[in-house]
């Protein structure tokens, strides 16, 4: 182990295809059991950033170093790596996929197969070892790209858009295992257009658009930053109390009111007005600022496309 | 390095254990034992049951001769004296079915070795054959030892002794058309059939995209290789196989049906044409040297493609060198120390083909096969550079297929 800080690192790294820029002066830092998230549309140079840290391309400018190190030294060990376009050789049974894909990655091949038995059963696949892999539904193929990506016990993963194509239930499934890799101190990259995938998720995140990087922060202090004051309500009776200094206008949502506060306004003034007043409050919510809506605000808006969240009431507050 | 056994591992099992391989392996041998013996067994076995032969030796001096030969393919033999009327006889008896047929002898057969067969069904072209050679061979035994000549030594061809006068191939087999001919097209075959395994199985690859997940854990050029050497060795196993099969059937098979069959004795004379141990390491040898060629070149063809289609068309310039020499395959096999000959046998992707070619029909100097080792062992590791760079770019390249100038800055660049 080095003593650097970094699990992955890229300094000014530049790709073009032909006259296309795919990734634009890229600096980005992942320190050592973070869970981080790569943002983008599609086609902002998610993939290409992910290919040129995998060593599938070479960048054209700039460097890549993995913990440290020159990355094709510590690659093959240390790093799990579930491509965006998944691919399995599809005449071959489950259990004997598996047990390649690890021994390429330098596992043993009678621990290899044993491992890939104990992670079949956790995903729910273990009746399905010594099928064809061409007789599992594209759902189970991807369980079982996934499976054949954790093998060597990386300390490192990058996944490139590892939920596209699950059943909300896999999803789940999946989500809960990137987490339990990330309590065993595993760094995780993730890309994704799922803005609230990203939300659940991370803790860092980077944000990429046209080639660039827009932005690339602690995902709480950047919420907290740009926090802005609106408070959803949600009330039966008169609404007089929310009328106030504090407020500059309001929104109508569903089931209630967006109050749009005036810049250093507090309120936990409108809140005591309520509850003094003749009003039921059924809810009282500080709207934390969506990823969407920092991405939308820093990208420009239209170039997150139809990926990302509708701008919403925040669920749960008072009730 | 584990990396590259990994990769070979999984190509051999999956190949060796797919129903195609068993099918080709042990069918292959069963085809070729189908399409050869097995109509001329039947041939012989569905003739008519009645196997008396009544001859009627006009000459007086030919039964002897001819008797024993009739018997050995098969027929029991009884022997006419000449009359007016005997054909007329004969005739009768074989109608009815007392005789399977008869055969007539006159002055005439002594000197053009003509006679006549008549029979109520035609016999199989082989035994008519058999029965041909039998009368003529017995009219010409007759006739040499007339004159006082060892008929016998003459008639099993006689005796050439060739006595060498310089030292170039003195220690060179005899010339042997069969083994240099259908050894240069066995080798034509095989080195295409396992070379395009290794195109398809680089464009499966890469279509399926799996060859992105590998490459992240491995150098291109390893992965190309643990393929290469993969296939490879399942061609040398299903060859193993097939020459085991052959063996057995040399060995075994053939003495047990003409054991069964006397009249099939003339199979025995495929074992003289048969190869020797020598010359079947040297076709193996020519065989991996090639195969090593041609694998890198169809693997680079592979890797610059994205579909089967593609690929069909772009193999095209990699086919031609080896069907050119077996354009020349045949002049070279007539005239193996020509100055064409030579020069073409020497180029080294011709080589497998063209100097097997030579060396198996005889004649050639072991330096010259010495030399040819040499040179595609060079051109092994040269195409190998060649190909690995065009193979490292291309597997993960998508789009359109690549030009010539675009191919050589592949080469340069990777």
């Amino acid at each position: 182990m080095s003593d650097n800080g970094y699990a992955i690192r890229l300094e000014g790294v530049t790709k073009r295809f032909g006259k296309h820029t795919a990734v634009s002066g890229f600096d980005f830092e992942v320190p050592r059991g973070v869970i981080c998230g790569l943002l983008g549309p599609n086609g902002s140079g998610k993939t290409t950033s992910i290919r040129m840290i995998m060593g599938i391309l070479n960048p054209d400018e700039g460097s890549v170093s993995l913990f440290g190190e020159d990355p094709d030294k510590t690659r093959r060990e240390k790093v799990g790596y579930l491509p965006e376009e998944r691919g399995i050789y599809k005449k071959m049974k489950v259990i004997e996929l598996l047990t390649f894909f690890a021994e390429i990655r330098g596992v043993k091949r009678s621990e290899g197969r044993k491992k890939a038995g104990v992670w079949l059963e956790r995903l729910g696949l273990s009746a399905w070892g010594d099928k064809r892999a061409d007789d599992l539904s594209k759902g189970m193929q991807q369980k079982v790209q996934f499976i054949g990506t954790v093998l060597h016990d990386p300390e490192l993963l990058i996944l490139d858009e590892p939920f596209s194509g699950l059943d909300p239930i896999n999803q789940d499934v999946l989500e809960e295992i990137v987490r339990d890799f990330h309590a065993k101190g595993t760094t995780i990259l993730f890309s994704t257009h799922l803005m609230h995938q990203a939300e659940q998720l991370c803790e860092r995140v980077c944000l990429i658009s046209n080639a660039k990087k827009v932005l690339d922060a602690d995902l709480k202090a950047l919420k907290a930053s740009e926090r802005k004051g609106i408070v959803a309500v949600e009330f039966e009776g008169p609404d007089d109390w929310i009328r106030g200094p504090e407020v500059d206008h309001t929104e109508e949502i569903d089931n209630g009111l967006h109050l749009i506060l005036r810049d250093g306004a507090d309120h936990q003034a409108i809140l005591k007005r309520g509850v003094d007043s003749e009003a039921r409050i059924l809810r009282f919510d500080l709207v934390e600022p969506k990823l969407h809506e920092i991405f939308v605000r820093h990208a420009g808006a239209g170039s997150v496309g139809d990926a990302g969240m509708p701008a919403g009431a925040h669920p749960g507050g008072v009730s | 390095m584990s990396n590259v056994w990994a990769v070979i591992r999984r190509e051999y099992l999956q190949r060796v254990r797919s129903k195609w391989f068993v099918i080709a392996t042990i069918g292959g041998p069963l085809f070729m034992i189908g399409i050869t013996v097995l109509p001329a067994y039947f041939m012989v076995q569905n003739e008519s049951d009645s196997r008396i032969v009544a001859i009627v030796d006009g000459t007086g001096v030919l039964y002897d001769r001819v008797a024993p030969r009739f018997e050995a393919a098969g027929y029991d033999v009884r022997e006419e004296e000449w009359n007016v009327d005997i054909q007329t006889e004969l005739r009768q008896s074989t109608t009815e079915g007392d005789l399977g047929g008869f055969l007539m002898m006159d002055d005439l057969t002594l000197e053009t070795g003509d006679a006549t067969f008549y029979v109520t069904d035609r016999p199989s072209s082989i035994r008519s054959l058999s029965l041909q050679s039998a009368v003529t061979r017995s009219a010409l035994e007759y006739q040499l030892t007339q004159q006082g000549v060892d008929a016998d030594a003459m008639l099993q061809g006689g005796g050439l002794n060739i006595e060498m006068l310089s030292d170039e191939g003195a220690n060179e087999n005899e010339p042997a058309f069969f083994v240099a001919y259908i050894g240069a097209f066995f080798l034509y075959m095989v080195i295409l059939l396992y070379s395009v395994a290794v195109m398809r199985a680089t464009l499966e690859e890469k279509t399926n995209r799996v060859v992105e997940v590998i490459i992240s854990s491995m150098k291109p050029w390893h992965l190309m290789l643990g393929k290469i050497v993969g296939v490879g060795a399942v061609g040398l196993t299903q060859m193993a196989v097939w020459l085991a099969s052959g063996a057995l059937l040399a060995g075994a098979g053939i003495p047990a049906l003409v054991a069964a069959r006397p009249e099939m004795v003339g199979l025995e004379s495929i074992k003289e044409v048969l190869p020797g141990l020598g010359m079947l390491a040297l076709f193996l040898c020519f065989f991996i040297l090639g195969f090593f060629m041609f694998s890198g070149l169809y693997a680079a063809v592979g890797a610059m493609c994205n579909s089967d289609e593609e690929a069909q068309q772009a193999q095209f310039p990699v086919i031609m060198l080896l069907i050119v020499p077996i354009i020349f395959v045949m002049q070279v096999i007539q005239d193996p120390m020509s100055t064409l000959a030579t020069t073409l046998s020497l180029i080294p992707i011709f080589s497998p083909i063209l100097m097997w070619a030579r060396v198996a029909g005889g004649g050639v100097p072991a330096w010259q096969v010495g030399l040819s080792f040499v040179l595609m062992t060079i051109t092994v590791f040269a195409i190998a550079w060649l190909a690995g760079r065009i193979y490292k770019v291309g597997i993960l390249m998508a789009g359109k297929r690549p030009t010539l100038p675009e191919l050589w800055r592949w080469v340069r660049e990777a």
